[in-house]
């Protein structure tokens, strides 16, 4: 039972942090209908904005934090003005392709600057203490992961309902045109869009280092690879969509994880990815996606 | 057969001035320069047999390095010597550990399984199109390389293979890169590949017409599975020591540079590109190591050649989104320039008689 409990926190935690990728992603997808593989190196950034801080002239865990989550949003913003904005209009084999080369030039910005090695980031210590709740010790961190999600979730939930600019994002998601026509700036929505994401991923990538400790160029990867994964099983674009494939994502990669013989563990990527190329065959737009029939004026 | 001479005819410029650029370096270069030059015809294969199925359905795939790799292994793992096979994969399965087979057949046997390996994939990738299709390309690239890694018993690992007899050299990447892009041409230009280009520009108009598209999609599929296989027997067969990180997204990166940069679309754009980006990517990699320029010693910049591929997707993407090429092949830009030189022949004459 105590085992169980422990393996369900596990889970959760994964499935919070797959959620927040998937959240960000979805949320630029289904306004512009860009697929941002650069996301993962919001987290990279993260990473070395808190790694920087601590060894420059902040060297207060505490303040890594926000410096992690700010310079995601940074990034975030960064890379729209910089690469998506003249690609806006494009396919979605464009909007791809950008992405992947913004992720390759981060990666080796900080290959060609700091190091190809991990560095160390220091985090608040708490953060890799244990719960002890009667008989059952967990991890801090994978309950604090939870929380947050959840907390991140809500928030996202009350922007979107009752900001401006949340229902301009709700409606550009539906048609970009009428927004613009009842004179709100496309500029603003797609930006806020995207800062969204980016406080999502620093939020993750603070978790991420410190379950790590340490930042390295491709340490937004693999994490993306999975987001990416979330999000396309939920139904690319829509948000319940992303964070429920994120979930089922991370409870199902423990499931492996645990019900697994040690000598397959190694194939675990594999497995998840096999199943979700199978999923994605029989529902080519997701768990949530509506099914869309060729020539539909609302695709 | 008339298609069949129309396709020598218009393949025969690239091959000829690939090979007489290829004999000269194999005649008279430096060894490190035959080297490069191997790499340049190798990639060459891999990003032809790429755009056989990315520039004709308008599916992007993030997978087909795989099939490199897949033959590479099954190239490896059939003419690796007993003896040391015995000390590299003694637990090797299906009995694998104590046959060896000529280069040859290994090579025959290598090309069938990645055939086979994407006939099957391909029947699942034919249906699905759209980001869920690149997604699912994407799934073939991370399940080859998590089995390459883990099937420890039969690929050794993370850790290379080696002693695989070199067989290969500059002549043959060059007749392999002759023929893949003769191969590539004529399907461009039949009647499949013509009917495929068609569904990647508009798929409901092309469905009314009665193509079928995803029958298309697994023969493209296929087809280009079997070039870049041959591109996975030249990697094995010329290096003698291959490793899963060889197949993964540095490789696919480099490839899909090379594919798009020069226009993915057309078969003549990607043989620029993969100049190109060949040129560019060995000049990065002389400035990584710092060199001397000037009597001045520049710093050393590992991740130069990686930045350099990055920065060249995004500016292409943004800059010029068709590649270089667009949609037309060499022929197609000797063509309009004859056409636009008569024309103004043409104008000029009337000019006079007037």
């Amino acid at each position: 039972m105590e085992y169980f409990i422990q393996q369900l926190v596990n889970a959760l935690s994964v499935g919070s942090e797959y959620a927040l990728l998937a959240l960000g992603l979805a949320i630029v997808f289904s306004i512009i209908g860009l697929v941002n593989f650069a996301h993962g190196e919001l987290i990279t950034v993260a990473g070395y904005a808190m790694f920087f801080a601590a060894a420059t002239w902040l060297p207060n865990p505490w303040l890594a934090l926000p410096i992690g989550i700010g310079g995601a949003a940074l990034a975030a913003i960064v890379f729209e003005k910089v690469a998506f904005r003249a690609i806006r209009n494009a396919s979605t084999n464009t909007g791809i392709l950008t992405a992947f080369g913004v992720s390759i030039i981060v990666q080796n910005v900080f290959i060609i600057f700091v190091a190809t090695r991990p560095k160390p980031v220091q985090t608040p210590d708490f953060l890799s203490s244990m719960i002890t709740i009667g008989e059952l010790t967990v991890p801090t961190l994978q309950v604090l992961e939870t929380v947050v999600t959840t907390i991140a979730i809500a928030a996202l939930l009350i922007i979107l309902k009752k900001t401006t600019v949340g229902m301009a994002m709700r409606a550009a998601s539906k048609d970009f045109m009428a927004v613009r026509l009842m004179g709100i700036k496309a500029n603003w929505v797609i930006q806020s869009a995207f800062i969204i994401s980016g406080i999502l991923a620093g939020i993750a990538a603070v978790f991420i280092i410190s379950r790590r400790g340490a930042v390295d160029p491709f340490m937004g990867s693999v994490p993306v690879l999975k987001a990416f994964v979330a999000c396309v099983l939920g139904g690319l674009g829509s948000l319940q969509g992303a964070v429920i494939g994120g979930v089922a994502l991370g409870v199902f990669e423990v499931l492996l994880q645990v019900t697994l013989p040690q000598e397959i563990t190694a194939y675990r990527d594999a497995i998840v990815f096999g199943v979700v190329g199978l999923v994605l065959v029989a529902f080519p737009q997701g768990l949530l996606g509506r099914k869309v029939e060729l020539g539909d004026k609302e695709a | 057969m008339n298609h069949l001479l129309r396709t020598a005819r218009n393949s025969a410029l690239p091959i000829i001035v690939l090979t007489a650029v290829g004999t000269l370096i194999y005649f008279f270069a430096e060894a490190y320069q035959v080297r490069i030059a191997y790499a340049f015809f190798m990639n060459l294969v891999v990003a032809i047999g790429l755009q056989v199925f990315m520039g004709n359905s308008g599916v992007v795939s993030f997978g087909h390095v795989s099939f490199m790799g897949v033959s590479a292994y099954v190239v490896a793992i059939l003419t690796i010597p007993l003896a040391l096979k015995k000390t590299q994969i003694p637990d090797a399965p299906f009995g694998l550990g104590f046959v060896q087979f000529d280069v040859v057949t290994a090579i025959l046997i290598a090309l069938a399984v990645t055939v086979a390996f994407a006939w099957v994939s391909g029947l699942l990738i034919k249906r699905v199109s759209g980001a869920a299709g690149e997604i699912l390309t994407l799934a073939v690239l991370v399940i080859c390389y998590v089995v390459f890694n883990a099937w420890i018993d039969l690929t050794r690992g993370p850790r290379s293979l080696y002693g695989i007899p070199i067989a290969s050299s500059l002549p043959w990447a060059m007749l392999a890169s002759a023929f893949v892009i003769f191969v590539a041409k004529f399907f461009r230009d039949s009647e499949d590949g013509l009917q495929l280009r068609a569904s990647s520009e508009n798929m409901l108009a092309a469905r009314s017409m009665g193509v079928r598209v995803e029958r298309l999609r697994l023969k493209a599929w296929v087809l280009s599975g079997f070039l870049v296989a041959i591109g996975g027997v030249l990697h094995a067969t010329y290096l003698g020591t291959i490793g899963p990180n060889s197949y993964y997204f540095t490789q696919t990166f480099l490839i899909m540079a090379m594919v798009i940069l020069g226009g993915m679309r057309s078969v003549s754009g990607v043989i620029v590109g993969t100049a190109l980006i060949s040129v560019g990517s060995e000049l990065a990699r002389t400035l990584e190591n710092g060199p001397m320029v000037f009597g001045t010693k520049l710093p050393t910049m590992f991740g130069l050649t990686g930045f350099f591929l990055g920065a060249v997707i995004v500016l292409c993407m943004t800059l010029r989104r068709d590649g270089i090429m667009g949609d037309d092949e060499f022929e197609d830009v000797l063509r309009n320039r004859r056409a636009s030189k008569a024309a103004k022949a043409a104008a000029d004459t009337a000019a006079q008689a007037v």
